[in-house]
């Protein structure tokens, strides 16, 4: 039988973590042999969304019973529907509650002050605010740097000309949308940008080819994200994805363009 | 040290990664009006004309954000996840990748976990080229190439990211 204990150090000693969600480790221990394994936990540098991710650890690790401080509700509620059973109200060292646990003397205490979930906002009469709040900080954090895109973008307007832009946007369908893949590919951050530069481009008469390959390779290739995709996802998968969707982006400049035109022709 | 006093910090450096960008702008306008006053105004004209243009399709993002920070929450893009292959799987990963919002890396240790968990590497693909697709950005999306070119790119995106999710899942096979 396999317990995980939400724990602030990776070993036996550790002090129990008093959260759920964001704990720094999980220590994973053998009801029987107390042999034990520690895991850090994803969620416990993330603001949002910690709790998702140490239930899906949890989970992967294929533990009967968890062992913590304090747990939400709605967590809970996750972690009986896959079979955990969980004991809140524990403390002292990672051994101590393991070996109450298993003397019976752990038993799940209910807090009173249950925090609202906002990672599934069921049942939550906070919901409204909590999602106005995390609304707004997502639309405030987009705003410093579309208004530095706009401001470079006006920039442009007044220091360059049609012809300089057109060195590199010759007007050749395959070589500008390649040129497109690679300017979104060197990009990244919030797509608003792009959709802000590619009209701009637009307006200065570059293809409607090149501006989808931008748009779509913003998103979908990031060389600057590539060191952390490799670190999460490993060295061949980000690489080979990234590769695979830099010409996705052509694919999808072309296939896309023609069949607006021929729509646009046709209705 | 506190915690208050190592939030304040995190939240300090966030102002100033977040500011960096267009304060390096404006200190380029403040030369450039130093130098040649006329071309500053100018370019500052211009901007304002994109300012107001995207300024109501920024509005209705808004509200797109808040009903989606409302009524999608990580629990359930989990939940997309947790199935398996198949046409189903790919629907799900897809549709996951469209309504997942924030930053990809913010997106990375859930996705490893669900990796180490069995998620095929071609779902992993689609799921983050998926994200191409932003549901909250369309008013703005539309304001500038209008309606049915959006409609055109999202669909040729959808059916792209599926197809690059696939050769990408082939190809990374250890």
């Amino acid at each position: 039988m396999k317990i995980a204990v939400s724990s602030e150090g990776p070993d036996l000693e550790s002090k129990v973590g008093q959260r759920f969600g964001t704990s720094k480790y999980f220590v994973i221990v053998d009801k029987e042999t107390m042999d034990f394994e520690s895991v850090p936990n994803p969620g416990a540098s993330s603001s949002s969304g910690s709790g998702v991710q140490a239930i899906v650890l949890v989970v992967t690790k294929k533990v009967d019973t968890v062992l913590t401080g304090y747990c939400s509700p709605t967590a809970m509620g996750h972690l009986n529907k896959n079979g955990i059973k969980i004991v809140t109200g524990a403390g002292g060292s990672v051994y101590d509650a393991v070996t109450r646990y298993k003397k019976s003397e752990l038993r799940n205490i209910p807090k009173a002050d249950h925090k609202p979930d906002s990672w599934t906002g069921e049942n939550n009469r906070a919901a409204p605010t909590i999602a106005f709040k995390s609304s707004a900080r997502q639309f405030f954090n987009l705003l410093p740097t579309l208004a530095g895109v706009v401001l470079l973008i006006g920039l442009f307007n007044a220091l360059m000309s049609k012809e300089l832009l057109s060195l590199v946007f010759s007007g050749d369908a395959f070589f500008d949308t390649l040129w497109g893949a690679c300017f979104g590919s060197i990009f990244a951050g919030n797509p608003v940008n792009s959709y802000v530069i590619g009209g701009q481009l637009l307006e200065y008469d570059v293809s409607l080819f090149a501006v989808t390959a931008v748009i779509v390779a913003w998103v979908t290739v990031g060389l600057v994200q590539i060191p952390a995709e490799i670190s999460a996802l490993g060295r061949k998968f980000a690489v080979v994805r990234n590769v695979v969707s830099f010409f996705m982006s052509i694919a999808v400049a072309g296939v896309t363009v023609v069949l607006f035109n021929f729509i646009r022709w046709k209705f | 040290m506190s915690k208050d006093k190592s939030e304040s910090i995190t939240w300090k450096n966030r102002t100033v990664r977040l500011t960096l960008f267009p304060v390096l702008i404006l200190t380029i306008y403040a030369v450039l009006f130093a130098v040649m006053p006329e071309k500053a105004i100018a370019a500052f004209k211009s901007s304002g004309k994109i300012f107001l243009n995207i300024i109501i399709p920024l509005g209705f993002v808004f509200i797109l954000l808040l009903a989606f920070n409302l009524f999608l929450k990580p629990a359930h893009i989990v939940k997309f996840f947790g199935k398996k292959s198949g046409i189903k799987g790919i629907m799900l990963s897809s549709a996951a990748g469209i309504i997942s919002m924030g930053p990809v890396f913010a997106w990375y240790p859930l996705l490893r976990e669900l990796r180490e968990k069995g998620a095929a590497n071609s779902l992993m693909a689609i799921f983050i080229n998926s994200r191409a697709i932003k549901p909250f950005l369309l008013p703005v999306m539309i304001s500038y190439f209008g309606l049915r070119y959006v409609t055109v790119l999202t669909a040729v995106t959808v059916a792209g990211t599926i197809v690059a999710g696939y050769i990408t899942g082939v190809l990374s096979r250890d």
